[in-house]
Formats: structure tokens, sequence, C-alpha cells
């Protein structure tokens, strides 16, 4: 056979052919209708758990649902856009704080999103829900999207490997107690001159550990009125215990850098605890079955005795568009799917992520013990510290400010590594002032604000 | 010393005694060895990443490669990430495995390096084999474009795009990259050396001068349409911002948006990631594997002689 | 844009083409460029319009839009992020076009003897790489430099008993190795075949007489092959800074983010921060321009130099 273009053409071309029937054979017929609500929420896990019930409520309400995942930064390439350009938008969203940030930068009535409050309010959801989970989505007191947990934050360990180390978890109340136990079991056990074994696994390379460990003491990135406010003598105290449990000759911890790397780590007995909240403890039954048993939940050691014993990390929401033109069926959709108290039982049992309805918590699944947590009930573990999780408030410039808040640390810790001995609490103030400094100046340009009035 | 330290002393130092015997033969000697030094460090990821596939999760990071042989078995090595990389995920679509991302990639790649194959062809044949009024500023005008980056434009164009209704569609990805502007210039590269008599005497013969390009030009710069046909299947088949922005439905998406999905910031599944990765790179090496002599000589046509 | 590189050569299709055309339809060439000009219009000169506008307001959703003037523009010129993208951008580009050019080069030389039966093997070790997308080198390079696990570190210690824990990915200082080292690693195959297939246009009867002559393997890489593969060099020179000055992808990838103390953070990256994640387009689109004029500059700047002292 001749090839007048070559064979590569040749062979392109047939494959473009024979694809391209294929997926308009396998292209199922997408419905002509827009469906009467589109909901779009980032990640998979999500959305196998909620596919059986929407499909349940399409039957009962006679009405169509999309149900859609999209990657987190497509979601808010996309979410951008369409606000931008009048397209359309789906009416409910799965998002993070950092979207919901972004999203209430102008003024109120120019946010994108359904104005949740007085809704909350009727339906008497403020007081059935951690109240301090409606701080990530909300703008100068108003709320734009349901919370959909509550992320508590707890001291995850290698219960067996204390034991043979005679350390008991329950002494370790205060983060004093913690350190000055971790200078001694972090050493280089066969001296080759690298540490085989550290006290804790720290998130050194993002804002994650710093600021959740902040949140602990009640110092979140922006005041609920958008203020910076983490440039204070406190929050550079933390800075500075920080520092030093992460660098030079005082250092308890190690970064594993990413999630295959800590389950090594937590095998190996790299390190014995780790700062674990609820959605990360199903990580590791899924991603390390050979621990099962051998590692314990505690909560975290406070800052002073008495205080509070666990921070939060992350959180999710579900906020609906302006634009939707069924509100009420999406608002009724949005309490099926995170507040039917009878659905969040074995939900639990199935994610560990801890819902913000109380009322959930009293499910005999919140007391099962669990085989892989040395037969703790976790459910309860994690339900006892949910009152006391500290409000994270959302803010339109929280992605700067956390890689501003993550300098200030490099900063004071390349300090540290040149002068060990040298007093840090100058450096570290200053440098959370020079953060904090910038991150106004970046707030000042905002001329949106200042027009609406 | 260590081991690998140890045997790449001795492999250096092995070619000494040949040089005494022949020169050129410690030459070659050499020049292979630091040959197989360049294809060891090139290909040691794509070891790592073999290796890697077929470890369980629990052990993935406990050894470089692979464990020692005494600790081989099914619970160590085993296809795990294949099977839950290919299992069927639930969606909206209905249940969608993972050949049907294989199959939209594909056919995405293909149907995009064929289009843009004709118009880019097209395109340059006009730069090449003609001349008229603007002719300059045209090319000026492509050339700068190029300057430009895609991101710049991602905004307004999803704009459009959704205007023209093509949400969730192909369109959105074929047509806006129908025509490349680099494949322009390489193709108008290759046809500069094409003798007119070729186009005259199809004149002559009363060719339309559509058929003229297509039958009787075209078909003689074969190397160059093997060699664009690589360069524009591999930037499709790559291609990650503009799919994962346009594509709604999960069983329209492709290989690069889904494979992203494993390593997500709530859940990283690295194993079956990497086993993703390894499948993806399959269809572009087997078309770099037929293609590479038709693409040298290509390129060596099309970007270098004037 | 090999053009670019060569229109400054007057070779002879040009003039063979102005005898063809004055007796052609005049019409035809227009047409094949339809599809061209279409496309550019809708996808390339409105959207391109539409981003200057925007340069020139502060935009919150689709009902605000404030007029701010060159306000946009002079933050940027005076954001301290903004002088640590723009510095790792051009330090990113220099560095590896500066590496890339002579390692592509180099290879190509060692793969260019004679006939070798591995050669075809040896060619698709060195152009491996991209097959992968960028994405996927950015995330398994991600797990490559991971301390003590990963494969660079691994691989370290057991060639110098140093470096298991190099934090690469958490050290400012390191960020810039890294990336180079993994964009080396990505792109350096491709820049090969480029000048492997210059490699094989040279008139070999042109070495052979030098050879003859008695000049010396470097004499000839230096007097013949240098000068014969130069508009090659200018393209993958070229080339290769507007990619550079492009960069975002795999940083992107592989740091998940900008890493520490903006280490990572390019142009591109600035704008994207800007664009989609604060949702500022107007600050984003007139970054795009600041870096349009960018690298049209130092593309022309590039021509004018690597043409020089060519006839």
């Amino acid at each position: 056979m001749d090839y007048p273009f070559g064979k590569a053409a040749f062979w392109i071309l047939i494959l473009a052919l024979l694809s391209g029937i294929g997926v308009a054979a396998l292209n199922r017929s997408h419905r002509v209708h827009r469906p009467d609500l589109v909901f779009l929420t980032y990640t998979s896990d999500h959305a196998n758990v909620y596919a059986p019930l929407i499909h349940k409520f399409e039957r009962d309400h006679h009405v169509t649902v999309d149900l859609e995942v999209v990657d987190l930064a497509a979601l808010q390439e996309r979410l951008t856009a369409a606000f931008q350009v009048h397209a359309e938008v789906p009416d409910l969203v799965e998002l993070g704080v950092v979207l919901m940030g972004s999203a209430t930068k102008g003024p109120l009535e120019d946010v994108g999103f359904w104005d949740l409050t007085d809704k909350i309010h009727t339906a008497h959801l403020d007081d059935q829900l951690v109240s301090a989970r409606f701080a990530g989505f909300s703008s100068r007191g108003h709320i734009f999207a349901l919370p959909h947990d509550v992320h508590p934050v707890m001291l995850l360990y290698r219960a067996d490997l204390l034991a043979k180390l005679h350390i008991d978890p329950s002494q370790l109340t205060t983060w004093d107690d913690f350190t000055r136990i971790g200078r001694q079991v972090t050493k280089d056990i066969d001296g080759d001159g690298i540490i085989d074994r550290y006290m804790i696994n720290l998130p050194d390379d993002s804002h994650d550990g710093l600021q959740m460990l902040l949140l602990q003491k009640g110092i979140s990135l922006f005041d609920p009125m958008g203020n910076v406010s983490f440039d204070t003598p406190d929050a550079a105290e933390t800075l500075c215990w920080y520092v030093r449990q992460t660098e030079g000759a005082t250092r308890i911890s190690f970064n594993a850098q990413g999630q295959q790397n800590l389950c090594r780590c937590m095998i190996d007995g790299l390190c014995l605890f780790y700062i674990c909240p609820d959605w990360r403890s199903r990580q590791f039954q899924l991603d390390v079955p050979s621990l099962s048993g051998k590692l314990a939940l505690m909560p975290l050691p406070a800052w002073s005795p008495g205080q509070r014993r666990t921070s939060t990390w992350g959180a999710t929401g579900l906020a609906i568009t302006k634009a939707c033109q069924h509100k009420d069926l999406a608002w009724q959709l949005a309490m099926s799917l995170y507040y039917d108290k009878n659905q969040l039982g074995p939900r639990f049992e199935a994610t560990n992520i801890l819902p913000p309805l109380k009322a959930a918590w009293t499910n005999p699944a919140y007391d099962q013990p669990r085989t892989f947590f040395s037969n703790q009930p976790i459910g309860r573990l994690y339900a006892n510290l949910a009152p006391f999780v500290p409000s994270d408030y959302a803010n339109p410039y929280t992605s700067i400010a956390q890689a501003k808040l993550r300098d200030a640390y490099l900063n004071t810790k390349l300090y540290y590594r040149d002068h060990p001995n040298a007093d840090l609490m100058p450096i570290a103030l200053d440098q959370l002032h020079s953060a904090a400094a910038s991150i106004r100046q970046i707030q000042s340009r905002n001329v949106l604000l200042e027009t609406a009035h | 010393m260590t081991p690998l330290q140890l045997t790449i002393l001795a492999l250096i130092i092995l070619g000494l005694p040949i040089a005494v015997i022949s020169a050129r033969l410690s030459r070659g000697y050499y020049r292979y060895l630091a040959m197989i030094f360049v294809a060891v460090i090139m290909l040691l990821p794509f070891a790592w990443l073999f290796c890697a596939v077929i470890k369980d999760k629990d052990i993935l990071n406990a050894y470089t490669f692979l464990p020692p042989f005494r600790d081989w078995s099914k619970t160590t090595l085993n296809l795990n990430n294949f099977r839950d990389l290919l299992q069927p995920h639930a969606t909206m679509q209905g249940p969608v495995s993972f050949w049907r991302y294989i199959l939209n990639s594909l056919f995405l790649a293909s149907a995009s390096t064929t289009i843009t194959l004709f118009f880019s062809s097209l395109s340059g044949y006009a730069l090449a084999k003609f001349r008229f009024p603007g002719q300059r500023l045209i090319m000026t005008f492509m050339l700068a474009s190029m300057t430009i980056p895609g991101v710049v434009l991602l905004a307004p164009n999803f704009e459009t795009i959704y205007h023209l209704g093509w949400m969730d569609t192909y369109k959105s990805l074929l047509v806006p990259g129908a025509v490349s502007v680099f494949g322009v210039f390489l193709f108008r590269q290759a046809f500069l050396p094409v003798p007119d008599e070729i186009i005259e005497a199809g004149r002559i013969d009363g060719c339309s001068e559509f058929r003229i390009y297509l039958t009787l030009v075209l078909p003689l710069v074969r190397p160059m349409i093997g060699a664009f046909c690589l360069i524009a299947f591999l930037g499709s088949w790559n291609s990650f911002i503009a799919p994962n922005v346009f594509l709604q439905s999960q069983d329209k998406l492709t290989l690069p948006v889904i494979l992203n999905q494993y390593v997500g910031e709530y859940q990283q599944q690295y194993g079956v990631f990497l086993a993703g990765t390894l499948l993806a790179i399959l269809p572009p090496a087997i078309l770099f594997f037929a293609l590479q002599r038709e693409f040298i000589s290509g390129l060596t046509t099309g970007a270098v002689k004037q | 844009m090999s053009a670019s590189a060569f229109s400054h050569k007057p070779h002879t299709g040009r003039q063979a083409a102005s005898a063809t055309s004055r007796r052609s339809f005049p019409l035809t060439p227009y047409l094949f460029l339809t599809p061209y000009f279409l496309l550019t219009i809708v996808f390339f000169l409105y959207p391109l319009f539409y981003a200057t506008i925007l340069s020139f307001y502060q935009t919150n959703g689709p009902t605000r839009k404030v007029f701010v003037g060159l306000a946009n523009f002079r933050f940027i010129l005076s954001d301290p992020d903004f002088h640590i993208a723009l510095r790792n951008t051009l330090l990113y580009t220099i560095l590896s076009v500066t590496t890339q050019v002579p390692v592509a080069l180099a290879l190509a030389l060692l793969l260019n003897a004679r006939r070798d039966k591995l050669k075809s093997f040896f060619r698709l070790a060195v152009f491996a790489p991209n097959l992968v997308g960028s994405i996927f080198v950015g995330i398994l390079f991600s797990v490559l430099f991971v301390p003590r696990y990963g494969l660079v570190n691994r691989t370290l210690q057991s060639l110098t008993h140093h470096g298991l824990l190099i934090a690469w990915l958490n050290e400012p200082s390191l960020i810039m190795p890294a990336l180079l080292l993994a964009s080396l690693w990505m792109y350096v195959g491709f820049n090969m075949i480029y000048f492997l297939a210059a490699l094989q246009s040279i008139d070999a009867s042109l070495i052979e007489a030098a050879r003859i002559d008695g000049a010396t393997p470097i004499k000839v890489f230096w007097h013949v092959t240098l000068p014969s593969i130069r508009p090659v060099t200018t393209f993958v020179v070229v080339m290769g800074t507007i990619g550079s000055l492009q960069l975002f992808e795999l940083p992107y990838a592989m740091l998940r983010g900008f890493g520490p103390k903006n280490a990572a953070l390019t142009i591109v990256g600035y704008l994207y921060q800007y664009a989609f994640q604060s949702g500022d387009l107007g600050t984003g689109a007139a970054v795009g321009w600041i870096l349009t004029l960018l690298i049209l500059g130092a593309s022309l700047l590039q021509l004018r130099f690597l043409n020089r002292g060519q006839s």
C-alpha cells in the first residue's frame, strides 16, 4: 500500500476515526434540557457518597440533578471566569475557605453566592451546628455556605512504640512536656550521623502546621472583620517554638513531605507522633493497613495547663449560587446531603469525618471501637473535642497570608540556623510584623469596597 | 567507598588497557560508556516508576527500587495499583472506567493532530509558495503572537467558548487549536525548497490550487508530516490546563486531568497515579518508536535546509 | 518560528516563489489562510483586546468593574513578590538555556556517530522524558526529590555518603537547582533531536575536505560543524527562551504551589495567582502584558545578536 502522506499521518487519521466512532457511540445521550440543579464538588470521595442520595432525591422530588467532580484548581478557575463573564454557574458548589475568601472580595451584594444567614437562622441551624464552623464561610457577619465538617485535630501516635519507650501519652498534657520528652526520644540510634527517631512529624514546608498551632491558641490569620491578626507577641512565641522544633540541635521533628512518605515514616517508627485531623485518620486506615492496632489518638497537648487541646485543619462548605433558579430545592438538597441525622452515622464509619450537626454524634457509630486505632472509639474522641474547635475566618487574602506566614517562619528559621544561641523573639515578632504589613498593603489596593459605600 | 563508586571507577579504568591494544577501540569504549551513563540517568526515573507501580503501597517507599528477592510475595509485589486504576468509578454519567479516559485522550490527540496538520500545512503552503500583499505582516504577526502566554487569554476565551455553547464539548479544545503557528512555520520551511516547476506543471494540467497543494506538494514533505504528527500528538496528549477548565462531565475527561485528581490535596494515591502515568506514556512511546527516523529527517528538511 | 531565526537570510526559495505568484490567482493564498484568520480573530485578537481593556480595571464578579488607570501596572512593578517572580524567571531562563544548549549539542554529537545498532535505543532513552507531560514530570519529581526516601537523595547517598536528608523542595536556595535538573531531564531530548537533525544535514564532503587538509577534530567542530548548525542553535535558543519565560506548570506541579519564600514563583505563576486564585483578572492581564513585552524584547535581542556576523 502507498501512503501519500506517510504512514504516521495515515495511522493517526485511522485512529482519529476509530476513536471518534468509539467516543460517539459511548456518549450517552446527554440531557437536552439543563437539569434542575447542577452540583459541583471537588473530590470523588464526596461524589461517591452523594451519588445514591442524589438519585433518591431526584426520585422523591421528581427533579433532575447533575453531580460533577471538578479538580479544586479547575473549580477555582472556572468559577472566577464564570462570575466574570456572566457565564452559567452551577447551582450548588462544594468549596474550601480559600475559594470562599476570593469570592467575598468585593461588596457584599457582589458575592456570587446566596446569603444564607437568615435561612440558617430561621432553620435554627446556628444552634444545632458547631458555631465555629461558620467562620470559614462568613464575610462581615454574613454566611455564604453550609459547613460540611468539623475537622478537629488530634495527635496520632504509635501506641506500641510508646509503650516500649515507657512513655505514657496521658502525661503529655502540655507542649512543654511534649517537647521535653521529645528531646530525649529524638536521636541517632545506630550512630551513623543520621537521626533515626523523631518525636513528631511537622509539615514545615507549608503553612499548615504553624497555622494549626496558632489556631490552637485562638490566633486566626484574620479577624472576623478582615483585619490581619497574627502579628502579636503570642504568635511570635509559637513561631519561635516551631522554629526550634524543626531546625538545629533542638529539633524533635521530621518533615516527611507528602502522604506516602508520611506513611513510611510512621511504619518505620521514624516519627512517633503526627498531628492528625479527622479526615486524615481515614487516609492512614487506607494507606497503612499493616499498622492496624498499633496506632492511637490523643488530644493535642495544651499551650498551658487547662487550655484548648485541639485545633482544626481544613474546611469544606456547600454554597448555593445567586444565579440558582430553584433556591429552595437547592436548600432541601443541601439539608438532605449534609444534615440528615440518619445518614451521618454510616457516613462517619465510611469517612471518619465528623459532621458539624451535634445531634448526629449520638449515633452508636461514633462510639464504635476501631480495631485500627487500638480499639479506641475515635468518633467519640473527635466529637469530645469538637466544641473547642477554634474559628478560622475566611478572607480574600488567605492564600497570600499563608504564604507570608510561611516566609516569616523560614526567615526566622534561617536566622536561627546561623545564630543558634540568639534570642529569637525579637526576630520572630519583626518577621510577623513585616508579613502583616505587606498583606495590609495588598488589602489597601482593593478599591472595590470603597466604591460600594 | 560505596559499591556504586567502585563500579563506576572500575568501568573507567577498564578502558585504559584497551587503549594499549587500539586507540580507536578505546575511543569507542568510552563513547559507549558515556552513552550508557546518559541512558541510565535518563531512564532511572522510569525504572523507579516501573518498580513503584508493582510494589504494594505499604512498601512503596521502603526500597528505592524493588525489595530483596527473598521478600518477593503477593503482599509486596502485586498489580493492586492497576486494579484500583482500572476499576470503573460511579459517576453521574454512569460507571466510567479508565479505558474511557484513554479512549478520550486518544481521540482528542489524534483528531487534533489530524486537524492541525491539515490547516497548519495549508497556511504554511500559502506563505511559502505565494507572494501577496500583507505576507510579511502576517508572518511578523504570527511570530509576535507566539510570545503571548496562553494563560493570559484563558479567562476571555472561557467567555467565548461559553457563548458559543461549546463548554463540555471537544470542540472547545479542537477548534481553537486547529492552526498551530509553530506548525505553520515548520511547514513553510519545509515547502520552501519544493521546486516551483511541480506547481506550474499542476496548473498546466488544470489542477485546482487546492489539489496541487494536497496531491502534488504535500506528499513531498512527508518527513515533516511525520515530525509534526509527533509534536502535535505529544502537545495534545499532555495538555492539561484547557481540558481541566473546559471539560465538565466525568466521562469526557482526559488522562492528565483524571490522573491529577489522584494526587489532590485531600487524597493522595501515588501508586495509582504512577500506574496511570505508566499507561499514559505508552501511546506516545509507540508513536515515537515508529516515527523516529521520519521525525529527525523531517526536522532536518524543515528547520535546517534553506 | 524557525522562520524567525532565518528570515534575515535570503534563500533561494523566495525568489522562485515570487516568480510563481505573479501569474497565480491572487485570492488563493488568502483563501488558504482563512481558517487561520478566523481562529486568530475569535480566539486570539478578541481575547487579547479584552485582556488589554481589563488591565486598566479592577474587577470582581459579573457587575463590579472600576477603572483604575495604570494602578495595576504601578502595583505590579512595585510589588516585591513580582520582583521575586521576575528574578526567578530570568534566572531560570538564563541558566536553563545555557545548560540545555551545550548538553543537548554534546548528546547529539555523541549519538550522531556513524552506524550504531543501539542508536535508536539511546535516542529513545534521551527523548523518553518528552513523552511525559509537564504535570506528570512535576509530580514525579516531587516524589523523587523527597528527603530520606526520594530516588535523587538515595542515589546521592550511595554515591557520596551525603545528601540523604537534603530537603530540595523545602530550602529556598535548592529549589532552583532542583527545577533546573528536572527541566534539563525533561527537555534536553527534544533539543538534542533538533541538533541531531542539524548535524545530519551537514554536507559530509565539507568535513571530509577539512580532514584531508589535516584539521584536528576540534578544529573541524569549531570551523565546520558549529557554523553549519548555527541556524538551529539560534532556533533552539530562541524557542528555549520563549518557553522558559512562560514557565509555570512544572514548578507548580512539583511544589503544589510556589515554594518557600516564593522560590518557585514565576511570572506566569504570579499571573495565575492573581487572575485565578484571587479573582483579580485585571492585575492578571496587566502581568500578561508585562511578560509579553519581556518575551518580545528578549527574542528580538537574541535574534539580532545571534544573527550578527551572518551575511
